[in-house]
């Protein structure tokens, strides 16, 4: 019982990281990449809510206008497919994205 | 008359100067305003550059900064000033400031001895829309230095005005101090042939005249005695402001005496009485000249207005003197304006009119009250009480 118990701890409190883990990093990989396109987002939406709100949009209608790739990668990978994710795990996957690479809290 | 004209030209010297200076310490005062505004405003506009500079600094710092890549980036930090990040929310991202900054509407603005600058920048390093910049306020222009300035311009401007005055005035003075001397010499040279007149009469022997050129003789003898009297009166106004006080005790009963004597002559032919009730050896300090004078126009005054063949009373006590006539009187209108000089109600009388002018300053100088009780044909009462 104990054990069982102790074992649904650590999947709930696993359960967002490695819904993530699962859905985002699962194909991107290389964390650097998430760096860059951080600093690309903050360079051009300044704050927290707006840099979310952005991504949001961009990856539930992904078009050249809103995409923050540098030219030269959007003409070579073009833009990126509809994201398959529902509204809320699309968000909630978002809060974690930023919650890990914001150039905020790297500041000291 | 003199003391008129000197009075006229210190007021005409003070109204200039006032205007001078007044003006003068007008510019003067716009001048070093204007020049104190135009320091703060320069001082303002140097620390705003001063602080976009910094805003600068800052900026480019950042965009330094965000060229990098790192797990970890050091917020840059100035020696000169202190600043801080928001993002386009206005939210802080990070700040070495102690203070927090609410209002993004004034682009400068000063708080507890320090200087804020607020500048947006774009692109939005590290989130970054508004940077804020704080440092402490650079000392405002000191204006001690400035008022000293002023102080010696003034000191010297009420220095060079005086002289300025004095050239002004200059034409004025001469003129002023011609007619002066010319009145003067003029009330001078009537003293001679004045008292020639009256020592000539007094040795004419009277036995050796027949009753009509006796009659003739006193006659020019009272008509001597007017002109020396009011030749008297001039020279109390001319050299009022200067004679020298000799004030003695005099014995007044004795002075009284003398003039009741003196006028003897003009009351005689008016056929008047004096009625003396005097009261000997009665003492008072004062000069000599002004009390005769003071004594002289009271008496002779009575002696002009009262009707002919009336009594005169002279009343001396201790600390009284009354001379009562039996004249035409005054009404209470004519009293209040007996003192203006030149003020004559009667123009049938001769005279100038100077008579209550110099026994108003006489009493004033010695502090002797003045009572004048005076009935319409009736008759005047002069009191004077010390």
């Amino acid at each position: 019982m104990v054990k069982f118990i102790f074992f649904l701890l650590i999947v709930f409190s696993n359960i967002y990281a490695s819904n993530f883990d699962e859905k985002c990093l699962s194909c991107h990989q290389d964390s650097f990449q998430f760096n860059m396109m951080m600093k690309r987002y903050t360079l051009k939406y300044s704050s927290e809510e707006k840099i979310k709100e952005a991504i949001f949009n961009y990856l539930k209608n992904p078009t050249h206008e809103t995409s923050i790739l540098p030219l030269g990668f959007l003409n070579r990978f073009g833009i990126k497919d509809k994201s398959t994710l529902d509204d809320k795990t699309l968000k909630e996957m978002i809060d974690i994205y930023y919650d890990r690479y914001n150039l905020k809290s790297k500041l000291y | 008359m003199g003391t008129n004209l000197y009075s006229g030209e210190k007021k005409t010297i003070l109204y200039v100067l006032s205007l001078y200076l007044s003006s003068t310490l007008l510019l003067i005062t716009t001048l070093f305003a204007s020049y104190y505004f135009y320091e703060q405003d320069k001082l303002f506009h140097q620390e705003k550059d001063t602080l976009k500079k910094y805003a600068q600094e800052l900026e480019d710092k950042l965009s330094l900064l965000n060229d990098e890549n790192s797990d970890k980036y050091k917020y840059p930090r100035f020696e000169n000033f202190k600043s801080a990040i928001y993002d386009i929310d206005k939210k802080l991202i990070f700040s070495t400031m102690d203070d927090k900054v609410d209002d993004f509407n004034d682009e400068y603005f000063t708080k507890d001895a320090h200087s804020f600058c607020i500048s947006s920048i774009s692109p939005y390093y590290f989130g970054a829309a508004y940077t804020v910049i704080q440092k402490e306020t650079s000392k405002v222009f000191d204006p001690t230095k400035l008022i000293f300035l002023a102080l010696i311009t003034i000191i010297f401007t009420i220095i060079t005005s005086f002289f300025l005055v004095n050239i002004v005035l200059k034409p004025l003075r001469d003129n002023i101090k011609l007619l002066d001397n010319f009145i003067k010499d003029t009330t001078h040279e009537l003293n001679t042939p004045i008292s020639t007149i009256l020592a000539n009469i007094e040795t004419i022997d009277a036995t050796n005249c027949d009753e009509k050129s006796l009659k003739k003789l006193q006659r020019i003898k009272i008509a001597s005695l007017s002109i020396s009297n009011l030749y008297q009166d001039l020279v109390y106004l001319l050299l009022n402001h200067k004679t020298s006080l000799q004030n003695e005790k005099l014995n007044v009963s004795e002075i009284l005496h003398q003039r009741v004597i003196y006028f003897a002559n003009m009351a005689q032919l008016k056929k008047l009485e004096f009625v003396l009730n005097i009261q000997e050896n009665v003492f008072f300090t004062a000069d000599r000249q002004k009390m005769e004078r003071l004594i002289d126009n009271i008496l002779s005054n009575a002696i002009k207005y009262t009707k002919k063949a009336t009594k005169i009373k002279i009343t001396l006590t201790s600390n009284m003197l009354c001379i009562e006539d039996e004249g035409k009187g005054m009404s209470a209108e004519e009293i209040k304006n007996i003192y203006e000089r030149y003020r004559r109600f009667d123009k049938t009388q001769g005279g100038f009119g100077i008579g209550y002018s110099i026994i108003k300053s006489i009493i004033n100088e010695y502090g002797i009250n003045i009572e004048i009780e005076s009935k319409i044909d009736k008759g005047t009462k002069v009191t004077l009480k010390w």
